[in-house]
């Protein structure tokens, strides 16, 4: 249980934490912004392909295969002359441009159909041409009336729909945890040594783990807040979905919270100065940014780099929390995680209580 | 009877450019200071005085020697000396968004005490600043709110480093007059300083330092009969404080 003294001191940490506005606007606006910016600009279709049409030909069959073509969502199709569309191309606002032959009919056998593109555009060719083939196809089934030999249906088995910020999220939460808590530790330490406030607090009867618990306490609180809010925003403006319990989801938050705020003391300790506590903590917190899974799946790093990566505190974090927000994973289904957090909450308590050493850190 | 008492007290530390050797910032000090007295340690910038105060305080480990504070061995039991000691340090800075009211309950909590902190604030002449942030006070407010701090616990024994450093003569002789009533009141106090009349009119006994050594331990009077050259054939009378005052008045400024 806390003690008096503890809890006393936590709500002071507590209160210094939301009397200073401008860092809890900070540490709220870069996820915020983040999601937002992923909201709007990957809301899960593709944008759909500027194709000109030019038709030559005066055939229903011309007619229709245009129609199929406007009626295809991934097109945008401007009908015209050539002249025009070519001149458009040029300029960048057509991809491409098909043009139908005058020959294009019922009776056409093999007529030759051309596509202009934009040299810039290229990448985009692999993918449009199965389209454009694709479409010509069933056109000419539909004309030869010949039945198609195999259809494809596609079955989503995760039978839900995962946009990109729905992965996103437990991630972004997992770093915005990470970086609250070294510096709820690690940076405000060097800080109030800078100040002699820890040396003023070392004159008076507190104990180290006084002084560590209430710091922890007043941390996992703001911590739990700041994501709280995080997800508010998330669930009910931007409209991620998280399917997983709660309650799970966090209990990971405090264990990494715990994690990251030991090695914050350490840190703290090790580092004399603000700016070498800044860089250390880089150190720490950069590589964890790129090779923990929070933006994108460590399975899509290189070979080499990720047993390195999935071994990082901030990886088995996010994984955790992301297994349970996305898959609703039980506890017990993420025990190579949770032991791998497990791992690095007892080699991060232990360096703390070695480092932090309340006469040396004081002074 | 001694509150304080001292002997041998030592502290190296190794030398910045050979590391291997040590140099002893405080060399074989010993000291007895008596209850309700107001002692000064003198020294230039460098003889040890504030690392003496800080292995009496805890802050700092004692190499060799014995240190004791109302009977309690500074080394064997730091936590209870802590308890019975008042400490205003050099640096006066604390946490960012706290009041001064809010301030002075939070250390009152570290010695698990309650505390008036009205009371307090109106002894050390602040009652008007109870909601400011310690950033927002004037150097003298800022000595005057450290040494409300080291009141919190009532402490038998306060230790203050260089307090009147910085301060105009209104604040200085302001923060005398209150060290003189916590001294009325029984408080022993232990002070450092560089402003030789602090020592002489407020201190009852002074030692001065050098070299992290002892060179002087006496009263003002004696020291003076025992140490000071002979005074010139017609000596100025008064000193430039004295006309400072006697142009800017006694009236302190905030």
């Amino acid at each position: 249980m806390p003690s008096k003294l503890q809890l006393h001191l936590a709500k002071v940490f507590l209160k210094i934490f939301l009397r200073d506005r401008q860092s809890i606007f900070f540490s709220l606006f870069f996820p915020i912004i983040f999601m937002t910016v992923f909201a709007f600009a990957n809301n899960g279709e593709v944008d759909p392909i500027e194709l000109g049409i030019v038709n030559n030909s005066p055939s229903a069959v011309a007619n229709d295969f245009s129609q199929m073509l406007i009626d295809n969502p991934l097109f945008e199709v401007t009908l015209g002359e050539e002249e025009q569309l070519r001149a458009e191309l040029v300029e960048g606002n057509q991809t491409m441009v098909l043009i139908l032959p005058e020959g294009f009919d019922a009776q056409s056998d093999g007529a030759e159909l051309q596509l202009l593109v934009d040299a810039a555009q290229v990448q985009q060719l692999s993918l449009i041409m199965p389209l454009l083939e694709q479409t010509l196809i069933s056109i000419e089934r539909e004309f030869r009336n010949i039945e198609p030999m195999f259809t494809l249906t596609v079955e989503d088995v995760q039978a839900r729909s995962q946009r990109y910020l729905d992965f996103l999220l437990p991630g972004l939460l997992a770093f915005t945890l990470m970086q609250l808590s070294i510096a709820g530790s690690g940076f405000n330490i060097v800080e109030y040594r800078r100040k002699g406030i820890l040396k003023r607090l070392f004159v008076t009867p507190i104990r180290p783990r006084d002084f560590i618990a209430s710091i922890v306490m007043a941390r996992m609180a703001i911590v739990l807040i700041q994501l709280t809010v995080l997800i508010l925003v998330a669930v009910l403006v931007l409209n991620v979905t998280i399917v997983g319990n709660f309650v799970s989801f966090y209990f990971i938050v405090m264990l990494g919270t715990f994690i990251f705020l030991c090695l914050g003391f350490c840190l703290g300790s090790i580092a004399k100065t603000q700016q070498a506590v800044m860089a250390v903590g880089n150190i720490v917190i950069f590589p964890q940014i790129f090779l923990s899974g929070v933006f994108y799946p460590i399975e899509s790093m290189p070979e080499l780099i990720q047993p390195i990566a999935k071994i990082l505190p901030l990886s088995f974090v996010s994984t955790a929390m992301r297994e349970i927000a996305n898959n609703g994973a039980s506890l017990l289904s993420i025990a190579p995680s949770l032991f791998g957090i497990a791992l690095w909450f007892v080699i991060a308590f232990i360096l703390a209580t070695r480092l932090f050493v309340w006469k040396e850190v004081a002074n | 009877m001694p509150i304080i008492e001292v002997k041998n007290l030592a502290k190296k530390y190794p030398l910045p450019d050979k590391k291997s050797e040590f140099f002893y910032a405080v060399d074989g000090i010993s000291l007895s200071i008596e209850a309700g007295e107001i002692f000064g340690i003198l020294g230039p910038n460098g003889a040890g005085k504030t690392t003496t105060l800080e292995m009496l305080e805890g802050l700092n480990d004692i190499d060799s020697g014995t240190a004791f504070i109302d009977g309690i061995d500074v080394a064997a039991d730091p936590y209870s000396v802590k308890e019975i000691i008042g400490v205003q340090l050099q640096a006066n800075e604390y946490f960012d968004n706290v009041s001064l009211s809010e301030l002075l309950t939070l250390f009152a909590t570290l010695y698990a005490r309650e505390v008036d902190t009205d009371e307090l604030l109106g002894r050390v002449n602040l009652l008007d600043k109870a909601q400011a942030k310690p950033d927002n006070l004037s150097g003298g407010q800022k000595q005057r709110f450290s040494i409300a701090c080291a009141l919190v616990n009532t402490p038998k024994v306060l230790f203050l480093d260089e307090p009147t450093t910085g301060l105009d003569p209104q604040a200085k002789h302001n923060l005398w007059d209150l060290v003189r009533e916590l001294n009325n009141a029984g408080m022993t106090i232990v002070l450092t300083t560089h402003n030789m009349e602090e020592a002489e009119s407020l201190c009852e006994r002074i030692a001065i330092m050098d070299h992290g050594k002892l060179v002087a331990e006496d009263t003002p009077q004696n020291l003076i009969l025992k140490h000071a050259p002979e005074p010139p054939q017609a000596p100025l009378h008064g000193n430039i404080e004295d006309v400072f005052l006697a142009l800017t008045g006694h009236g302190l400024r905030d």
